[in-house]
């Protein structure tokens, strides 16, 4: 492999199966940032949300050999990511808490007129996308965060296009009903 | 709970446009794509810390033995009992070279409808076994046995692809079977590099017995 930057994900997976261990810091350095907003989002947490990105990227090394196609690295590396952030929101819904830093995962803008009224309104936002239901949240995120469409996520997702509306169409009905204060 | 109006929701999906929506709506729709518009979409950006910590955490997994062992014992692997092969003594010209007898086993997989215990019972000690015959020159190969009661039309055997080599394979019952092979109707032929029993008439025939845990020739 000439060049591990041009190398694809396929080439890198199997060249890290055959024993090149150190390669993996390539797919470590393409997808930590790719990841992470999902991840901070769904979680509503940055710390949290890095915790799930480096426990994800962990575990796709630990099941690498399991990667039944390696040129869709990224879509099963996602899988488990998803998996590690649902397992986190049960954990908490178990505790019967949320993060309490879900506002401040919103990234701070710079300081200008009318700035301050935005970074409310977005942690006020990040506040009630976390009462929304883990499928709700992540529909949501997908749409509106990551901007794809919903055919993309139920092909991302295994869930199907009707259902993926229903659940956008109630987390609309909720944000509404948690963000009726700012809206006015 | 104050619901947004179908066709609003359409306008947060991107299916509408607000000119779109009749003027009523208008109101409720502008609301929603305002709050839809708070959202915080800046990328996150992780600290370098992370690729270090998963790197140390990969390096040591990989070192780990428990690791090597668990891919060892997980990887797939075939299981094959190998008979020695020995020139057929008897045979002068045509079926001169080897024969030999392998065994491939693997436990069957009890097809069989759910309920009928005796059945299930029996098709779970059921195991395949894969005959091999060399016989360079054979036109028809058979195997018969006590597995099915001596019929030497019951068992074809078949070309393998490779000059001379016959094949099949057989589901047994658990249990000690005799056998033969049956070349071209009439030469029987027991593996006289196995041992072997005497059938009484004159003939030896060789043994395999077949257990849950696979097959060997007695």
């Amino acid at each position: 492999m000439e060049s591990r930057d041009a190398a694809t994900d396929g080439e890198i997976v199997r060249a890290v199966l055959a024993g090149d261990v150190e390669l993996y810091a390539a797919l470590v350095e393409r997808y930590r940032d790719r990841f992470a907003r999902y991840a901070v989002r769904m979680l509503g947490s940055h710390d949290a949300g890095e915790d799930a990105v480096q426990d994800a990227l962990v575990r796709a090394f630990d099941r690498l050999a399991d990667c039944r196609d390696p040129d869709k690295f990224a879509g099963w590396l996602f899988l488990i990511l998803r998996n590690r952030c649902f397992a986190e929101q049960r954990r908490h819904q178990r505790e019967g808490h949320m993060p309490e830093d879900a506002a401040d995962a919103v990234a701070a803008p710079e300081r200008s007129d009318g700035a301050v009224e935005r970074r409310e309104s977005a942690q006020a936002l990040a506040r009630a996308v976390g009462q929304l239901t883990p499928q709700q949240r992540e529909a949501f995120v997908l749409k509106h965060v990551e901007g794809l469409s919903y055919e993309e996520i139920a092909r991302l997702t295994g869930a199907t296009v009707a259902s993926l509306k229903m659940r956008m169409h109630r987390a609309y009905d909720r944000l509404r009903e948690h963000m009726k204060e700012h809206l006015r | 709970m104050t619901t947004y109006h179908p066709s609003v929701k359409r306008l947060l999906d991107g299916e509408l446009r607000l000119g779109d929506l009749p003027p009523e709506l208008r109101a409720e729709g502008e609301d929603a794509r305002r709050l839809v518009a708070a959202l915080d979409r800046e990328p996150v950006t992780l600290s370098r810390a992370v690729d270090a910590q998963v790197m140390a955490a990969v390096r040591h997994h990989a070192k780990s033995p428990a690791r090597r062992i668990w891919r060892w014992v997980a990887a797939p692997r075939e299981v094959e009992l190998r008979l020695r092969v020995r020139p057929w003594a008897l045979w002068g010209g045509a079926l001169a070279a080897a024969a030999g007898v392998t065994l491939l086993l693997t436990r069957a997989a009890a097809p069989v409808p759910s309920g009928a215990v005796a059945t299930h019972v029996a098709a779970r000690n059921v195991v395949f076994v894969r005959f091999v015959l060399y016989a360079p020159g054979a036109k028809r190969v058979t195997v018969a046995g006590t597995f099915n009661q001596w019929d030497q039309t019951a068992a074809p055997l078949v070309p393998a692809g490779t000059d001379g080599v016959w094949t099949t394979t057989l589901a047994l019952p658990v249990g000690q079977h005799q056998y033969a092979f049956v070349v071209d109707g009439r030469r029987w032929v027991a593996d006289p590099a196995a041992p072997a029993v005497d059938d009484g008439f004159g003939r030896r025939n060789s043994v395999v017995a077949v257990t849950t845990q696979g097959a060997r020739t007695l």
